[in-house]
């Protein structure tokens, strides 16, 4: 429990570094922002790893069945599909974070084309399960396995090809909508989110300089918008949360090893209970799935 | 652990500035000697580059033993706007390489991350006097007025130091140079970044090869990426390039116009044991080193220093462990981003000892005879003119000694990531943040 805990706290931070490498001077840096990817890869493995081992076969296999497709023509499927999952993603708050966390990591390489979508939504309580540990994922979502897992990488590639049409030029525009957004949404988390101490949980300006501001003001948004990447990796990250409740603590013992050892006390109990926000519920297992099978790569580099 | 060596190291000289806030551009970037050792060249985040001279030994003060002094300050880079890409280019130097000095003039190479340039670095002491159509202070005089003529002689003046760009290498890479290493053939270099490699010519500017190319057709499935290269220091075909897995390549120019392929590959196993989240951060190389034999490679990464074998590619010859204490605080230094601090290491002139950077101020030299090593600090408080540097030490737990820093006292904003020592010499230099110390050695 506690580890994955650390391994979503890892995702989160992970994430706000790419998001913030976007805005540092001297452009995108590849090689951190690379090793900070494999970092949200082994954390996203970690967190799914107790069904990962089952399903990621099944999911690689899709994936590369679905390389190259585009998912316009599947996302009003998508769209149908999570709406209906969305509901069933009850009391998941930590889940909702999970969701929330991939779609930022999608969207803060997508030159912040996903965000400008997800801009104006509000009412997202759950920014701050962001930062909450996942580890009650434990209602299996009803969603069908295959076709999720199926849907995944289209979202992926839709991405990618999102990104490389984004024009840079329109992002500003986009962005400074959020901040506003970002507000309410901002200190929404900071009442809910006891969690992440290490993180500032007020995050009111996008221009703030804590990653987690940057993450949470951005992610409410993309759970709230519909937009079909989200959808598409809603119901695959639904299909894969569904048996995510019990983790072999011995054996993620050994993988952290001593890497949480400081960490962990602090982190034991700390468990926001903010209520489920079926939105971000839905968001969080849209994330999940996004982390489990997407490359955090592909938008950054295709934008890079 | 840290023991006493047989030498003591004293201060030679400390370059400090005198506020106690950072200014960003103040921020030393790269430390690099010339080829004699009289020259030591610093660059910062401004694109300002300091040149520091050695001053001849003077035989009546056995104590001043060449001091290194200003010689020189220019602009190297500015801040660029890359309209294309809606991108800012830094002017942070990241590396400074010298040329070998063929004349009296000498002549540095300075990148940031997208442009190289040539400087050429000449001393003017001589001026002519005695023109015959203008006067001293360079009026043009009545000509009325001359009534003989004469022939301008050079008459000495106060020695100035003339820095001018001969060579602007621009344009060649679309990712932020990393490394640029001079040939043995004194007339090729090559620049790196991300993922290629360029050759170029250094009296040709508008074209360079390609001669490594590692990225991906689909950048989605992009695994590694360059982090340092550098050509051998005698083999003129040679070249070693780094990556952020931890593996080393060495190529050979003569096998094929692109070396994408390897001739040797530097890789160590992982240990399983100490598999982490931040296994694939810690393990990548963020300095490679020829020794000065050419016969070994020295590699960075974020815990230890290596030394390799070029004979023997499964593993290295030697493992330093410069800061193991940080294992187990990986997950905070990946918060602070201090797990991506890209320290460098040297050698010493005879390939005996090897140095490289901690937190903390701290540096620390292995040497690879004896097997000891020492941990010294860079700091003012502990530097006075003259003084000896005490070793340091760091204590996780356990017994504890007087003078011993814990390791959560340890100040992470204070980190060493730049070194450089003589080519012949034991003296070395430490960039600090925005300072610079000389230290130097004095046997008992």
């Amino acid at each position: 429990m506690e580890y994955k805990v650390e391994a979503h706290r890892i995702m989160s931070i992970s994430l706000g570094k790419i998001y913030n490498s976007r805005v540092q001077r001297g452009g995108i840096k590849l090689h951190k922002n690379l090793l900070v990817s494999l970092v949200l890869r082994s954390a996203r493995q970690v967190y799914l790893r107790d069904y990962y081992g089952g399903i990621c076969l099944s999911a690689q296999q899709a994936r590369e069945w679905c390389e190259g497709e585009y998912m316009d023509s599947e996302q009003d499927k998508l769209v149908p599909g999570s709406k209906e999952s969305m509901p069933e993603s009850d009391g998941q708050s930590e889940v909702a974070v999970d969701k929330q966390e991939p779609s930022n990591v999608v969207e803060s390489h997508a030159a912040l084309d996903v965000e400008s979508e997800a801009s104006g939504e509000q009412d997202h309580a759950e920014d701050g399960v962001l930062d909450s540990g996942c580890s009650e994922l434990k209602t299996p979502e009803e969603n069908p396995e295959a076709s999720p897992t199926f849907e995944v990488p289209n979202g992926v590639t839709t991405i990618s090809s999102n990104c490389i049409s984004g024009p840079p030029p329109s992002n500003p525009e986009q962005a400074t909508e959020t901040p506003n957004d970002c507000q309410t949404d901002g200190s929404e988390s900071v009442e809910e989110n006891s969690l992440e101490r290490t993180v500032p949980q007020t995050c009111t300006n996008r221009k703030r300089s804590a990653d987690d501001s940057e993450l949470t003001d951005s992610l409410p948004k993309r759970t709230k918008v519909m937009s079909p990447p989200l959808i598409s990796k809603n119901d695959e990250k639904r299909a894969e949360t569904e048996e995510m409740d019990t983790s072999n603590v011995s054996s993620l013992i050994t993988i952290f090893g001593s890497s949480f050892s400081g960490l962990l006390s602090s982190e034991d109990g700390a468990q926001p209970d903010s209520e489920a926000d079926q939105d971000s519920d839905s968001g969080q297992i849209c994330c999940d799935q996004m982390l489990k099978n997407l490359n955090p790569w592909s938008t950054a580099i295709v934008a890079f | 652990m840290c023991e006493d060596t047989d030498t003591t190291r004293t201060l030679n000289h400390g370059f400090l500035r005198d506020h106690n806030y950072v200014t960003e551009a103040d921020i030393i970037s790269t430390v690099e000697f010339n080829h004699t050792g009289e020259l030591l060249a610093t660059g910062d985040k401004g694109g300002r580059v300091v040149i520091f001279q050695r001053e001849p030994e003077c035989k009546t003060e056995p104590y001043s033993q060449g001091e290194y002094n200003v010689y020189s300050t220019f602009q190297s880079h500015e801040p660029e706007f890359d309209y294309l890409k809606s991108l800012e280019i830094e002017e942070k130097i990241n590396k400074i390489r010298w040329l070998p000095q063929q004349n009296a003039a000498h002549f540095l190479l300075s990148t940031n991350d997208k442009t190289i340039k040539l400087w050429k670095v000449s001393e003017r002491d001589k001026r002519p006097e005695g023109y015959n159509l203008k006067d001293e202070e360079g009026r043009i005089k009545d000509l009325s007025t001359v009534t003989s003529l004469q022939v301008p002689v050079l008459k000495p003046m106060d020695l100035m130091v003339e820095v001018s760009p001969r060579r602007v290498f621009a344009n060649a890479h679309t990712y932020h140079v990393n490394s640029i290493s001079v040939n043995s053939d004194h007339e090729t270099y090559m620049s790196a970044d991300d993922l290629r490699i360029n050759l170029w010519h250094l009296g040709i500017t508008d074209r360079s090869f390609n001669i490594v190319d590692i990225k991906p057709v689909n950048m989605e499935d992009l695994t590694e990426v360059i982090t340092a290269a550098e050509f051998h220091p005698h083999h003129c075909n040679l070249l070693v390039y780094s990556s952020s897995k931890g593996t080393l390549r060495l190529c050979d120019m003569r096998e094929a116009a692109l070396c994408d392929k390897h001739s040797k590959l530097f890789e160590e196993p992982e240990d399983p044991s100490n598999r982490s989240f931040f296994s694939e951060i810690i393990s990548s190389v963020s300095d490679v080193k020829f020794s000065h034999s050419g016969r070994y490679l020295l590699t960075r990464d974020y815990l230890t220093a290596k030394v390799w074998d070029l004979n023997m590619e499964n593993k290295p010859l030697e493992i330093y462990q410069v800061h193991d204490y940080l294992r187990s605080k990986l997950c905070s230094l990946y918060e602070n981003d201090c797990i991506f601090d890209k320290f460098e290491c040297a050698w010493n002139g005879s390939d005996s000892v090897i140095m490289t950077g901690a937190y903390n101020n701290f540096f620390r030299m292995f040497d690879r005879n004896t097997k000891r090593d020492v941990t010294l600090e860079a700091s003012r408080e502990s530097s006075k003119p003259r003084a000896v540097l005490k070793p340091r030490r760091v204590c996780q737990g356990g017994k504890r000694r007087k003078d011993d820093i814990s390791v959560d006292s340890l100040d992470f904003t204070k980190k060493i990531l730049h070194t450089a020592w003589h080519p012949t010499e034991n003296i070395i230099a430490i960039a600090a943040t925005n300072n610079l110390y000389i230290f130097q050695d004095k046997f008992n």
